[in-house]
């Protein structure tokens, strides 16, 4: 399905990587590394360089600890957002937020999608990104409260659960105005899931493609691939790239990373030993 | 008046073997130009099997043209209305280490022949074996003299050999 992200418009099959910009001391990955603005700024031109179309802008660290009020996390994230939409006018900047009086300060000064990781946990979230002519990220957490861990969170059938509140979430969306083709699905892997659901939701992900919303897969260096591997924090990036390979296979749209190229590479390969697109450039035996 | 354009039969001129860049940019614009000096309408093809599906491919790409099996063909010289033919051939696929066929020291030396001969519409003394054994692409070149009379001076549109095989785009009017 044609994708439209504010602004910007993709054409169907059409594959988009999403880089992961953290305004935060504390992300589990990069540890604070762009909490400085020109730090991530750096990271934004560091991303756009390497071929991402869109940046996911987040000022608050998806794990437990202290509480970042709204005014807080808008001090992190809405000037910053103007700044990058300054520079780069034809990249689609997300903000990862569940506030909507967060997503209507972005979307005022140029965000293009609201990337809501916790699943609708602020009603008026849908509002706000529909007034701001924002798209929609619709995550699965099986309802738990942002910022919490999973404890013993058990599903009679993860997938079916993913697809039914992502679904309801994306219809409540479009209920709100915003527009279908702006609406996009995440089964969000981790996120109220342990690693044997994260690798259910992987395995069937082409299940949650056949709702026909396009489907977003963040699976960067997370806890199931940790789990899997047992492998820390900066030794999952093949067990990410196996799984993106697996995700890219089923027809997943938008990859959210903290590797660019990497991915980009694999969601490529994939993409064309799938049938969806064609080599780069094929002279061998031809000629 | 006949019109003969000679190309050759790179598969990926096809379009199911497009790729996103085309490694093959400037060859097919220097086919698609000669062929559209062509008169439109019917086109008679001269070439092996996979010649004439590169030549029905760039026919249709060029649009306005009919791709045409050879009936009983005819030269310039039986008069009458205007023919066009296109014949889809090459030289040698052994000109360098990394070309199809690997290096052939006798390609270089074949292919220097075949385009002096092809430059005056004259390939009666051609080597078909020794072509074959080159993997040079001969079944239309070698029907040119049914088409044109002998020392028809040709327009060399291009002339390379980018992969290893010798590729020409020439042009006829008789």
């Amino acid at each position: 399905m044609t994708l439209r992200l504010g602004r910007h418009s993709f054409e169907d099959e059409a594959t988009l990587m999403m880089a992961i910009v953290n305004r935060t001391p504390d992300s589990f990955y990069d540890r604070g590394a762009t909490w400085a603005e020109d730090s991530a700024f750096s990271r934004v031109e560091l991303v756009v360089s390497q071929g991402a179309e869109i940046v996911d802008i987040g000022g608050i660290k998806a794990a437990p600890g202290v509480e970042i009020s709204a005014a807080e996390e808008m001090s992190r994230v809405v000037d910053f957002v103007a700044r990058v939409r300054a520079a780069y006018p034809t990249l689609v900047i997300s903000v990862d937020t569940w506030r909507a009086s967060v997503a209507a300060a972005v979307c005022a000064v140029g965000a293009d999608v609201i990337n809501d990781a916790w699943g609708g946990a602020d009603p008026e979230l849908v509002d706000a990104a529909a007034e701001g002519g924002a798209a929609v990220i619709c995550t699965h957490t099986g309802g738990v409260t942002p910022r919490t861990r999973p404890y013993r969170i058990e599903y009679d059938d993860v997938v079916a659960a993913a697809i039914a509140d992502t679904v309801a979430y994306a219809e409540r969306a479009v209920a709100a105005g915003v527009s279908r083709e702006s609406v996009v699905i995440d089964p969000a892997h981790d996120f109220g899931k342990n690693t044997f659901h994260s690798l259910e939701v992987t395995r069937r992900l082409g299940e949650m493609v056949d709702t026909g919303y396009p489907v977003l897969v963040s699976l960067s260096n997370k806890d199931f691939v940790g789990e899997t591997l047992d492998l820390p924090v900066g030794e999952r990036l093949v067990g990410t790239l196996a799984a993106t390979a697996i995700c890219a296979l089923a027809g997943a749209r938008i990859y959210r990373v903290h590797e660019v190229v990497e991915t980009r590479q694999v969601v490529d390969m994939v993409s064309s030993i799938a049938g969806r697109r064609p080599p780069r450039r094929a002279i061998r035996g031809l000629q | 008046m006949t019109r003969v354009v000679l190309v050759p039969g790179v598969l990926a001129l096809l379009p199911e073997y497009a790729g996103l860049e085309d490694p093959v940019a400037e060859l097919r614009a220097a086919c698609l130009g000669a062929i559209a000096w062509l008169e439109s309408g019917p086109v008679t093809v001269l070439a092996d099997p996979q010649g004439a599906r590169v030549a029905k491919a760039l026919l249709e790409a060029c649009g306005g043209f009919e791709a045409q099996a050879p009936g009983r063909l005819r030269t310039s010289t039986s008069g009458g209305t205007a023919a066009s033919y296109l014949v889809v051939g090459n030289g040698s696929a052994c000109r360098s280490e990394r070309a199809p066929g690997h290096l052939d020291e006798r390609a270089a030396a074949y292919d220097d022949a075949l385009r002096a001969g092809l430059a005056s519409s004259d390939v009666n003394g051609l080597d078909l074996d020794l072509g074959r054994s080159l993997l040079a692409s001969l079944d239309g070149i070698a029907r040119l003299p049914e088409v044109l009379p002998d020392g028809t001076p040709a327009q060399i549109d291009y002339d390379d050999d980018p992969f290893g095989v010798q590729y020409w785009v020439m042009r006829w009017q008789a």
